[in-house]
């Protein structure tokens, strides 16, 4: 990944500092000025958009205000957690969380968060001249509530995409094959036939020329959500079954009975899809979480996959870890017929919008100094040299910084397509049950996947256990 | 001793110690090969050795200070852990004291609690009840040492108790007929002859405190931060980083490793008052 | 007979620390575990439900299936371990060059951190690339993939608890063994007792305490495991090795249902409790048969 080694953290910190404009730094130092003293806690993944925060950001603030900020970087499991007592128990041991798009609406429904907006709008000197909700993307829009009022700010955005490898797919006798063996010209996919066709094509590829190549990743893990993740919020979604299957609209229904669609036909032909092609993926696939994936792909071991716009980048272009760079192309998934045209109507969505932002808890003991961090991390001045050291694009203007521009070259096109396509995709729906129906209903998912039920049946069962589990919780009434 | 083919001997721990080490030789394989080699067909020899990631890890300063937590935790813990288990189990199988069997049985449910659901009440009591002023018990070593007390103190009785049991009763007696105090009696007869079963103690509760990961996470957040913990900083949602941890993981292997060379010599030590003959 | 106040005070600390952070929160668990709690419900409030978490659980074919695979699991396991462990401590009692040397790699699993185990553990065997199942592949045609045999993850993970825990038994029957008195060894021999009748008559019933902690603390960390298992397989495939600990973890962490994830642990808890105490009841019981005093 874009980890720094330390010194190209004390270049950027730097360069961060000599940039910074004069009546900027007039605004930071006089508004610390009344927090001297104050250290500010922030808990977060420890993900290189957050050690950029931790290594190169934080101690920037700290310069220009004399605000000590300490951010304590852990695992995914463990960072939820915390935030989560402290926020349940009340006791204030931080000022800043991690908020991470999915989890927003638990944390907006039990008013763990500070409205920011309102904040700074209560106390106008606390407002720093750089700093403008109206800068960011469309992503901030997930971290709104229903009057438009900002409750984190975002400091990653990704979208996960159809990765394939330009030297396979450019290489002429493969090309010959290819229209040999289908009739068809090899390009990228753009329905779910045409995927199928290409993976099989590629897996045989291998298997007759003795090459350990496939032709699809499958991020197919047994025992771990990710493969839940990506049926629900990367295929299903392609067959034009959005938001889990579950009807917000019609008391959280998940069965078709019931008027929901996670058991509909269109998610049993999505299963069935996706299943066919974890088949005839690498066999790491049924142990592959998103990590795996991306080594997978970075190993040169699939012609295509679906891969999380987080490791794209990094599998584009870091040769350390990756045997690819320079091979990787960028296009949108394959979609069946009219599912496009739903998403570009707003209607529906191709593929998960992931990312997350930072918050300030209620709970914390010293909300201003915190609101100064989080404006300081928000501004436009410090995302271009973010944007490299971790690639994630949260304001509109970072898209033009040409450093950036620079960058989205060697990814094959990353950035421009998530700023054109961005729109396509969509964060996870807005429950505030996300981890408790996921945690409900994945283990019967995982016996689809070792066969133990078919997916017919086994989708009929999840949608059951869906809704015993809101009722359970009392949002299905 | 039977002294016969000291060879076979040899051998066969030859072989029990390549089988030991593999997964270690495999941490060391994956700690030194760039994160584009682990995924490819695999080799049981190294061709290539790259160092970066112990560079890397070797010149991160708060990974030193994980690590001189994790150093004075488990040191503390696995001290104070033998001393009081010594005591209670002299007091055990010395004293007649009422119900002292389902004391002793009570202390090793405090081990059976499965760890995830009493997270909350050790965040409560930390948070919220062992604190004066501004000061809490939260993310404190001594907070940790405390804590490690309940699954480390069963454990250490419950290893303890056989080695004191089988010290012969005459001997504190005859001791105690001389003239001497508890004191004297725990001191120079009890303790060198527990050495033994109080070397195997003190090396284990070290290992318990030294590996514990989840309470260490929930408790703990800047000062008192442990290695262990730190390590599952590398297991991210973008991916694991498996060379950067398995570096630490043998960086940590040297610390552990001089604590159980000191001390193991005590366990040998005991040899000199019986050995059992096949 | 020395005064028992000396006794009471030399207990009193572990008893203090013990009922400290032991039975307070304990208590607080059982409290809780008749409720129905999770802090993301409609209604995030505690709300007493009487013993319907209890009720529940006992339908619960998910918490059951986890029940009987950490059973199975932890009797391989520990079967394996202790069968092992006396034996490489017998190993040990005897003399050969480089013993000290030899009985620290032999500690060396010890100090690897669980979640670094099941981290190695994971990498050596992912399908296909993992070195296991290469070799495996390559010696003997076998493909081994535990993503998706149920049986094959089962069985690494207690491979992986054996390679992990077998040290300890080794060092406590070890530390057992160094300190028995000679004496009985050398009337057994006099008397001509054999290796086995030896083993029997008179290793066995002077080392039976030291077995059965061991055996204790390997059964309940077994029955707990969870840090290994979740870096290797995340409880897959399927429910193949979600073991109770595990499974408890996943409902209280990702799913926060603290009320249900309370009431399985008192269960468990009480599992262990009487499992142990059986154990227990039944090995003192035949001491005292055989030993009167």
């Amino acid at each position: 990944m874009f980890r720094r080694s330390g010194t190209i953290v004390a270049a950027l910190a730097a360069g961060l500092l000599a940039t910074a404009a004069p009546a900027m730094a007039d605004f930071w130092s006089d508004a610390g000025a009344k927090y001297q003293g104050v250290t500010l806690h922030g808990v977060t993944e420890s993900t290189p958009p957050s050690n950029y925060i931790k290594d190169v950001l934080a101690p920037a603030f700290e310069k220009a205000t004399g605000i000590k900020v300490e951010i304590e970087t852990t695992s995914w499991d463990q960072m939820y957690d915390k935030a989560i007592k402290d926020m349940e128990a009340k006791t204030g041991i931080y000022d800043m969380v991690y908020i991470e798009q999915d989890i927003i609406y638990a944390y907006l429904a039990r008013d763990f968060l500070v409205d920011i907006t309102k904040s700074l709008k209560d106390d106008p000197s606390l407002k720093a001249p750089d700093f403008d909700e109206s800068r960011f993307t469309t992503f901030a829009n997930y971290f709104k509530n229903a009057d438009g009022d900002l409750f984190g700010i975002p400091m990653e955005a990704f979208i996960k995409l159809y990765l394939y490898r330009t030297d396979l797919f450019n290489d002429p006798a493969i090309k010959e094959a290819f229209k040999k063996e289908t009739g068809k010209d090899l390009a990228p996919a753009k329905t779910h036939e045409d995927y199928t066709q290409i993976a099989e094509f590629f897996t045989k590829w291998g298997k007759d020329n003795g090459k350990e190549i496939w032709g699809s990743t499958a991020q197919a893990h047994t025992g771990h959500p990710a493969s839940w993740y990506e049926f629900f919020e990367s295929v299903a979604p392609t067959f034009g079954v959005y938001n889990w299957g579950i009807d917000a609209s019609k008391n959280y229904a998940a069965s078709v009975a019931e008027g929901g669609s996670m058991n509909s036909d269109k998610a049993k032909t999505a299963l069935k899809w996706w299943l066919h092609l974890r088949d005839i993926a690498p066999p790491e696939s049924a142990a592959s979480t998103w990590t795996e994936v991306g080594t997978t792909f970075a190993a040169g071991r699939a012609a295509q996959g679906f891969v999380y716009g987080e490791n794209a980048a990094w599998i584009a272009s870091d040769a350390e870890k990756s045997k690819v760079v320079g091979n990787v192309g960028v296009a949108l998934p394959p979609v069946e017929p009219g599912v496009m045209e739903e998403a570009e109507a707003g209607k529906g969505y191709i593929g998960y919008y992931d990312g997350g932002a930072f918050g300030l808890p209620v709970t914390s003991k010293n909300k201003e100094a915190a609101l100064l961090f989080l404006q300081y991390i928000g501004q436009d001045s410090v995302q271009g040299d973010w944007a490299v050291a971790a690639p994630r694009i949260t304001n509109t203007a970072t898209y033009d910084d040409p450093k950036v521009i620079e960058m989205d070259k060697t990814l094959g096109g990353y950035y421009t397509m998530l700023k054109d396509q961005g729109k396509l995709f969509a964060g996870a729906p807005p429950y505030p049950f996300h981890a408790q129906v996921r945690e409900a209903t994945a283990p019967i998912f995982y016996r689809i996947l070792t066969g133990e039920v078919g997916p017919d049946e086994g989708l009929d069962q999840m949608a059951a256990a869906a809704e015993a589990e809101l009722k359970n919780l009392g949002y299905r009434k | 001793m039977r002294a016969d083919r000291p060879y076979l001997t040899v051998l066969l721990w030859t072989l029990l110690s390549l089988l030991t080490l593999f997964p270690i030789y495999w941490l060391f394989v994956i700690s030194v090969k760039p994160a584009v080699e682990l995924f490819t067909t695999p080799s049981v020899l190294l061709d290539t050795v790259y160092w970066n990631n112990y560079v890397k890890v070797l010149n991160d300063s708060t990974l030193r200070r994980y690590m001189y937590n994790s150093i004075v935790i488990s040191s503390g813990n696995a001290l104070l852990v033998t001393t009081l288990a010594f005591m209670a189990c002299y007091a055990l199988s010395r004293f007649d004291l009422a119900g002292k069997e389902n004391i002793f049985f009570w202390t090793i449910t405090n081990r059976m609690a499965p760890a995830a659901v009493f997270l909350l009440p050790f965040f409560l009591l930390f948070t919220q009840v062992f604190v004066i002023g501004d000061w809490k018990l939260y993310d404190t070593k001594i907070g940790m040492i405390l804590l490690y007390c309940t699954f480390n103190l069963p454990f250490a009785i419950w290893t303890l108790r056989p080695t004191i049991d089988a010290i012969p009763k005459e001997l504190d007696e005859a001791a105690t007929v001389d003239g001497a105090s508890t004191w004297q009696v725990i001191r120079e007869v009890i303790f060198p002859l527990a050495r033994p079963g109080l070397a195997v103690t003190l090396i284990l509760t070290w290992v318990f405190a030294w590996n514990e990961f989840l309470l260490a996470a929930t408790l703990t957040s800047f000062n008192a931060r442990t290695i262990t913990t730190g390590l599952s900083e590398y297991v991210t949602t973008t991916g694991t980083e498996w060379g950067t941890m398995a570096s630490i993981a043998i960086i940590t292997l040297v610390p552990a490793l001089i604590v159980f060379s000191v001390v193991q010599r005590q366990i040998v030590a005991g040899l000199t008052f019986g050995a059992v003959k096949e | 007979m020395r005064s028992n106040r000396v006794g009471w005070l030399l207990l009193a600390p572990t008893i203090l620390i013990l009922a400290v952070f032991g039975i307070v929160p304990f208590l607080y668990v059982l409290y809780v575990a008749f409720h129905q709690w999770n802090p993301f419900g409609a209604n995030p409030n505690m709300i007493y439900n009487g013993a319907d978490n209890f009720r529940r659980l006992v339908f619960d074919a998910e918490f059951l299936t986890s029940v009987w695979f950490t059973l199975k699991f932890a009797f391989f396991a520990v079967a394996s371990e202790v069968a092992l462990g006396y034996l490489l401590a017998q190993l040990f009692m005897k003399d050969s060059p480089g013993k000290g040397f030899f009985r620290t790699i032999h500690t060396l699993p010890l100090i690897v951190a669980p979640i670094v185990v099941g981290s190695v553990w994971r990498l050596m065997t992912t399908p296909s690339i993992g070195i296991i199942p290469y070799l495996l592949n390559d010696w003997f045609g076998y493909d081994l993939n535990i993503g998706r045999d149920a049986t094959s993850a089962f069985v690494i993970t207690v491979i992986m608890d054996i390679w992990h825990w077998t040290p300890l038994v080794t060092l406590t029957l070890l530390a057992a063994l160094v300190s028995l008195p000679k004496e009985p060894f050398e009337q057994a021999q006099i008397d001509g007792a054999n290796r086995w009748q030896i083993f029997w008559h008179v290793t066995l019933p002077m080392i039976r305490p030291a077995i059965l902690a061991t055996v204790f603390i390997r059964l309940m960390d077994a029955l707990r495991t969870v840090d290994e298992v979740w870096m290797l397989t995340g409880g897959g495939p399927g429910a193949a090795t979600r073991y109770v600990g595990l499974h408890i973890w996943k409902l209280v962490f990702p799913k926060t249902d603290y009320g249900y994830g309370s009431a399985i642990s008192v269960i468990v808890l009480y599992l262990t409790l009487v499992m142990c105490w059986l154990l227990y009841v039944g090995l003192v019981a035949r001491r005292d048969r055989k030993r009167p005093s």
